[in-house]
């Protein structure tokens, strides 16, 4: 017989061990095969895709920002850079590079594709928000044009991505974005956020944490250097000037901002009490979404707060005649007027 | 003409980026509330609700801080009670007409025709004496369970357990109608794994049948029980030892129910963190249940499916179990070459080699693990006078009579309580894997759910067995 204390160690090394190796995210493992990922196509892709960005935000791509970008060395960067441009994808003029047409039309396919992941990673898997773009950069290096093709027309050929982001045609035409960011939008104009920038990551990761959607109405109240104070979904919020820059938002017209969302998040309603649907967040998107529509939840329904279960989440409401008990974060995506005419 | 599409085209896709994407949604809205409008025009409604709400009532009764959990205990103690009790007697009965009548008959009916041995050896004792087996521990306590189960669904009293349980089960990443697979499960797994279907999120539901072999099944309970009684039950003076061995077992099964939250809180956060994952449950209506439909269904729909795919499982391994224990090669059996060869792996696990055996023979069917524990011990240790020859699977009446067999293998009652957390945690039997996989149509899921169960029972019995040897010396 073995030494137990001998055996009891050796387990909780091999334990160890193998927490190492396959731990989510972290383990051995899977910083392997992301290492094997990163082929010669894929930083290729890459770096044409960031000169790419370069130019249509009309900035100059050099081989110090290239590097930082695909988080390499310069000597590695400058090597990628020699073997797209005998690709015939660069050209140098002038001492800077700039895209040839078949590079900026590889450039717009992959562009195409990380959009196109963001929008399927958004309507029909459960991935959260803060998941897609690290998904996407992996992912829009692997299908074909075709199998794009086929992943567009399955997600009925969307015109933009989660975040806002126009997505290329198949033939490379896209729309400029238009809007102006926030920081610029003078205070009391009613606007709607058309497009949240997810890069970098930690000011993405901020404006998450303000739960602002694009699609949602929003009004400045006061800007000052360092903050801006605008409303959205009844709720008050506060950015910095350089965060609030990353998003986007155009302003609504007088006459025609129907979309504006009034009342309160269904979730507020106490027992007994009822509301009239006025709309559900732009935040529950995809399957979600569609299974409150299924329901019945619809502008104009009228919905009762029927019972409240033991743990106080979830809650059963009274909608179109069937009781169906929905989660507390649920409720909370659905705005109702409330009805004040309850005798009971 | 051509020129015309082409600049049809052009315009639709224009069009395309002015109106954007959510003109899906905007139509399906507008096609509901005209739905509404005319159905407004056209429908009728009763005047008044009746003063006296029996449906909200009881909804507020069962749902109740107060009651809810009272009643929702009450209700599964007397379906789990109905299920033992009344099972007993239709079992034994089972096994004795089965067994101890036509297993004998049939033996000497095909010696009269002069059958080879092995052949019979392999179709009477192998094949038969298996299913049989299989039949009377499974079916009765089947039989009863689910038409149980399947009136307190068609009373419309458990989507309000998953209602009670929803906010627990939320924690662990699950949905609360796993409450009810969970349940289901603790009659049979494969009846369990098919129950999920009420679950209609994707991740939620493979959490569900991936966790399902936690709750143990109807073939695992007699096995914990016997070895309670007759390794922990002893342990303490004779008056105690019924409480304290339905105590140990209680234990196990609650230990299963804890890993069936802590695996689903692993899984919903690593693996499968991208299924999609939607929440509703519906609180339908009371309505008297029918009984009679009610009992064709749950009898036809989930015992004799289930019974059927245990029955084609359970008579191969029959044969194969005969098989191994009467083939010999230089001597000795084929069954005592691969105890040998387990051996030592067993006893690092605090089990045997036996155990080990009889775990990989009895994957088809969890009922006859203890059996063929019995034999392959008496096989191993070459005892003779008990048991009805190698290969033919069999039990003991008394408990003292079973621990004296199971002491000269070498038990001890590490080996007992290894064994009951290794019954909790292995692979479920073949019956609930292929409904798996019928019911994922994955693999992969099939493998995981098939394999990740194993692997903790060889984690936790071997910290168990290296804990226990450390401080029990």
């Amino acid at each position: 017989m073995v030494n137990p204390l001998y055996a009891l160690l050796i387990g909780l090394a091999l334990l160890g061990f193998t927490g190492v190796l396959v731990w989510p995210d972290k383990g051995l493992l899977w910083k392997l095969q992301k290492r094997r990922e990163l082929t010669e196509k894929v930083l290729i892709e890459d770096a044409l895709k960031y000169i790419y960005k370069c130019e249509r935000n009309q900035q100059t791509a050099t081989l110090d920002s290239l590097a930082g970008a695909l988080s390499t060395s310069l000597a590695h960067a400058l090597e990628i850079l020699e073997l797209t441009q005998a690709r015939g994808l660069l050209e140098m003029k002038d001492n800077c590079f700039k895209l040839t047409e078949a590079g900026k039309r590889t450039a717009t396919q992959i562009v195409r594709a990380h959009r196109l992941w963001e929008r399927y990673l958004a309507d029909s898997t459960g991935f959260k928000e803060s998941d897609w773009h690290q998904q996407a950069e992996r992912l829009e290096h692997k299908l074909s044009e075709e199998e794009l093709d086929k992943l567009s027309a399955s997600l009925g050929n969307p015109s933009r991505d989660p975040h806002g982001d126009p997505i290329p045609t198949k033939r490379g035409e896209l729309i400029p974005n238009s809007g102006i960011p926030l920081s610029d939008l003078p205070p009391q104009t009613p606007a709607r956020i058309v497009h949240i920038e997810d890069e970098p990551e930690v000011i993405y990761a901020q404006i998450l944490a303000e739960e602002v959607y694009p699609q949602m109405t929003l009004e400045v109240e006061e800007v000052t250097a360092n903050r801006i104070r605008f409303w959205c979904e009844d709720q008050e919020h506060v950015l910095a000037p350089i965060v609030a820059a990353n998003i986007t938002v155009i302003p609504l017209v007088e006459e025609s901002h129907p979309e504006v969302m009034e009342g309160v998040p269904l979730d507020t309603l106490e027992p007994g009490q009822s509301g009239v649907v006025t709309g559900i967040s732009p935040r529950c998107r995809g399957v979600e979404r569609r299974r409150l529509l299924d329901l019945g939840v619809i502008p104009g329904t009228e919905i009762e707060v029927e019972l409240v279960s033991p743990g106080g989440d979830p809650t059963a409401y009274r909608i179109k005649g069937t009781v169906i008990a929905l989660r507390k974060f649920q409720a909370h995506l659905i705005q109702v007027e409330k009805l004040e005419n309850n005798l009971n | 003409m051509k020129d015309n599409i082409k600049e049809l085209l052009q315009t639709a896709q224009d069009l395309r980026w002015e109106i954007g994407d959510g003109f899906h949604e905007q139509i399906m809205e507008s096609l509901y509330a005209d739905a509404t409008r005319i159905a407004d025009r056209a429908v009728t409604y009763p005047d008044q609700k009746p003063r006296f709400d029996l449906d909200r009532t009881i909804d507020n009764l069962v749902t109740s801080r107060m009651w809810g959990f009272p009643l929702m205990i009450l209700m599964l103690t007397l379906v789990f009670w109905l299920t033992i009790s009344g099972a007993n007697y239709p079992s034994s009965l089972l096994s004795s007409l089965l067994i101890d009548t036509v297993h004998p008959l049939l033996k000497s009916a095909v010696a009269s025709i002069g059958m080879p041995w092995w052949l019979s050896g392999v179709l009477i004792d192998g094949g038969y004496l298996a299913t049989a087996w299989v039949v009377s521990v499974m079916l009765p306590p089947m039989a009863i369970f689910f038409p149980l189960f399947t009136l307190l669904e068609d009373f419309g009293y458990l989507p309000r357990v998953a209602f009670n349980l929803d906010h627990i089960f939320r924690k662990a990443g699950a949905h609360g109608k796993q409450a009810l697979s969970m349940t289901m499960g603790f009659g049979c797994n494969a009846a369990g794994v098919i129950s999920t279907r009420v679950i209609d999120s994707p991740r939620e539901r493979l959490i569900a049948i991936i966790t399902n072999n936690f709750s143990l099944c109807n073939g695992r309970w007699p096995t914990q029980i016997l070895i309670a009684t007759i390794f922990i039950g002893t342990l303490v003076p004779a008056q105690l030892g019924g409480v304290v061995s339905a105590l140990a077992v209680v234990g196990v099964a609650l230990l299963g129910v804890l890993l069936t939250f802590l695996v689903s809180w692993a899984l919903s956060r690593t693996v499968l963190k991208g299924e999609v994952s939607t929440f509703n449950l519906e609180l339908p209506p009371y309505r008297p249940p029918r009984i009679l439909q009610t009992l064709y269904t749950s009898v036809i729909d989930r015992t004799l499916i289930v019974l059927w795919r245990a029955v084609v499982f359970a008579l191969p391994a029959g044969m194969v179990i005969w098989l191994t224990a009467n083939l010999t090669i230089n001597g000795t059996s084929i069954a005592e070459y691969l105890v040998n060869f387990l051996n030592p792996f067993g006893l690092l696990l605090g089990l045997n080699g036996v155990i080990l055996v009889a775990f990989l023979v009895a994957i088809p069917a969890n009922e006859i693990v203890i059996p063929t524990v019995l034999m392959l011990t008496v096989l191993v240790t070459r005892t003779t006078g008990i048991g009805a020859g190698s290969g033919v699977l069999f039990e003991l009446g008394s408990g003292t009579a079973t621990l004296d067999i199971l002491t000269r293998g070498g038990w001890t009652l590490l080996t007992g309580v290894n064994l009951m957390l290794f019954s909790l945690l292995h692979n479920p039997c073949s019956t609930t894997i292929y409904t798996i996989y019928k019911e994922t149509d994955s693999l992969k899921w099939t493998a995981v759910a098939t394999l990740l169960p194993v692997l903790m029972g060889i984690v936790v019995t071997f910290f168990t067995a290296q804990i226990w040897r450390l401080f029990a010396g």
